[in-house]
């Protein structure tokens, strides 16, 4: 280096021999921040196609029912025999919560039980995987409507006994999972889940099976109670459930037999003799 | 360096600096989100924008940190280290979305508040595969904040250069937590191993660079001088030292800058008290050492910095015995003035 270049940063220019090597480095630098970003965009994990619709607000009517979780049946289409389809509806409140506060208060408003009768709301429809929830919000007015009377409700939950199961899968929370975030699972997510779940929300067990194909549940206590602060810290990580599944139309709930949710290892269930046999061998 | 305060001293060095910053980082938040848009059309806005502005922080924080290294190795980065606050600052910004939309994501809107939500929403604090990441980040943003509200001159004078330094130095720590935050956070999500293996490339380019800064000046440090006399320690040929430059020697585990100017050796403590800059890098201009990093300057003869400022630096004695120079490592009193070593003619051809 010349004696006479010294670099002084509150002088108005800089020697002409630091200007060169500081330009060779930002042209080094350039491509380097160009290619990292290409990368991290495209090593990015799909999307999910989950759709939260944000600002609309839907009109359904159905037949609303508060157990096992707050869900209204509604009608869609018939069956080749002329019976009614229906397709079921789990609510949610606004935010991280469920929907059984904003229930509540407007069958307080009205003073009569929402409770197998039918009812129209208003609402935020959210939907993926061929599953369709709604939002309910007190600030958007929710009720637009509300029979009187019951309507004969006997056989419209189709209720059936699918024995006891075990499954494994991921317990996450539907309003995100479904639609408002993306990713709505997995560890990043894990504490919006957790969060959501706490709220209100009611926890939905997702199963991949061999093929790549998932199914959901919906977890409830073995009693029909809520496991939403028992799910805590299961919440976004391997389980492995043991409870009665009961068909609710085209949703299955699980109810939970105690000390029927455990967390779930691949490895420790792969090869944990294979390790215990290992061990054993280098000991002895 | 100036006498008064100003939020910032523009100059055209750094109007150049600040610009450059933002127009990488607008190409590189342009190019993620451009892509991610094309490619996953299902994205959303607060996931890409928490992403996009997370990676950009990770790189810049890299950038950031191997400025130091860089600059011990080779003086011509000295152009990046002399505003590298603005890069801080401007990383910190880019973080201060991340984190925010981050919180507002996760943990708003819910039954508790959303910082209480923070920190009680996953508690496996003893699960590296549940491990709470989202707290480590937040403790790297609570440095990063400290660290920019305290990046101007007016704290460092007012905390204190050492307080100041090791306020500063926690930027390791900051940058461990970050570390953490990726790889218990969204490279658990992630299968595409391309973000750990630019957080390893990245981790260990940094290590490297700090090593290979670290060993020269550990290597300068342990030169062993064996002649003494009188207190005197037998350093260097005067003809080793250029004119208005210094050459540094550590003895007794101080760091002293022998300077040769106006005909005179004079001796000085090596670290500036503005950053810990090494003055014996500096060059002798308009009468004064200035030292490399920030330029601020000392008068050679009492490492007073010239008035109104008011930093001073501790002298020495050195003496010349033909072309022999030696030095005195017991410091005097800060702002001492000393007469230096006459160079003869003779000494100095």
């Amino acid at each position: 280096m010349n004696n006479e270049e010294f670099y002084i940063g509150w002088m108005g220019k800089a020697p002409k021999s630091f200007a060169a090597w500081i330009r060779k480095y930002l042209i080094v630098l350039l491509p380097v921040i160009i290619v990292l970003g290409v990368l991290l965009a495209l090593s990015q994990k799909k999307f999910g196609t989950g759709t939260f619709e944000f600002g609309t607000l839907t009109e359904v009517k159905g037949i609303y029912f508060n157990k096992p979780v707050p869900t209204i049946k509604v009608v869609d289409g018939k069956d080749i025999w002329g019976n009614e389809n229906y397709i079921t509806v789990p609510l949610i409140g606004f935010g991280k919560h469920g929907a059984d506060g904003v229930i509540a208060d407007l069958e307080k408003e009205k003073n009569i039980s929402f409770e197998g009768k039918e009812i129209t709301l208003k609402g935020t429809l959210l939907y993926n995987d061929g599953k369709l929830l709604m939002q309910v919000d007190a600030n958007d007015k929710p009720l637009v409507n509300v029979s009187g009377a019951n309507i004969n409700s006997v056989g419209l939950q189709k209720i059936k006994e699918l024995g006891i199961i075990d499954v494994k899968g991921e317990i996450v929370d539907p309003k995100c999972f479904f639609g408002v975030m993306k990713p709505g699972e997995g560890k990043p997510h894990k504490d919006c889940a957790i969060r959501c779940i706490l709220g209100g929300m009611p926890p939905v067990l997702k199963v991949t099976d061999e093929k790549g194909n998932q199914n959901y549940y919906l977890i409830v206590g073995a009693n029909g109670e809520k496991m939403n602060e028992a799910v805590q810290d299961y919440v976004a990580t391997p389980v492995e459930i043991n409870a009665r599944a009961v068909a609710y139309g085209d949703w299955v709930v699980l109810y939970v037999h105690p000390n029927g949710l455990q967390h779930y290892s691949y490895i420790r269930e792969h090869f944990s003799t294979s390790i215990a046999s290992c061990m054993a061998a280098c000991i002895k | 360096m100036g006498a008064s305060y100003l939020a910032v001293g523009w100059n055209r060095q750094k109007k150049i600096y600040d610009w450059l910053i933002f127009a990488f980082c607008v190409l590189y938040l342009a190019t993620f989100v451009v892509l991610t848009a094309i490619f996953n059309p299902d994205y959303t806005f607060e996931t890409v924008l928490i992403r996009a502005t997370s990676t950009l922080a990770v790189i810049i924080l890299h950038v950031t940190l191997s400025i130091g290294p860089l600059t011990r190795i080779n003086k011509k980065f000295l152009p990046l280290l002399y505003n590298r606050r603005h890069l801080g600052v401007s990383m910190f910004c880019i973080i201060l979305v991340h984190g925010s939309f981050s919180i507002l994501q996760f943990h708003s809107l819910g039954n508790v508040n959303p910082f209480v939500s923070l920190f009680t929403s996953n508690t496996h604090f003893g699960s590296l595969a549940d491990f709470p990441f989202q707290a480590l980040g937040f403790f790297a943003l609570i440095i990063f904040f400290l660290m920019a509200i305290t990046s101007h001159d007016f704290w460092l004078h007012n905390l204190s250069p050492k307080v100041w330094k090791t306020l500063h130095m926690f930027v390791y720590l900051a940058y461990f937590l970050v570390v953490m935050h990726v790889m218990l956070g969204v490279i658990q999500y992630e299968t595409n191993p391309v973000f750990i293996i630019i957080m390893l490339i990245g981790a260990f380019t940094l290590i490297a660079l700090h090593l290979i800064a670290g060993t020269r000046e550990v290597n300068k440090d342990d030169v062993i001088y064996k002649l003494k006399q009188d207190g005197y320690v037998l350093v260097c040929d005067v003809k080793d030292i250029e004119e208005d430059r210094a050459k540094m020697f550590c003895l007794d585990t101080e760091r002293i800058a022998v300077y040769k100017t106006g005909g005179k050796l004079f001796a000085v403590n090596n670290v500036c008290k503005h950053q810990n800059g090494p003055l014996g890098e500096g060059k002798v201009i308009d009468g004064c050492i200035t030292c490399p990093w920030h330029g601020y300057q000392y008068l050679p003869q009492n490492g007073q910095s010239p008035p109104p400022f008011k930093e001073k630096v501790s002298t020495y004695d050195v003496k010349l015995e033909g072309t022999h120079v030696w030095l005195n490592p017991k410091a005097y009193a800060e702002g001492t003035e000393r007469p230096g070593a006459v160079i003869s003619v003779v000494n100095a051809e």
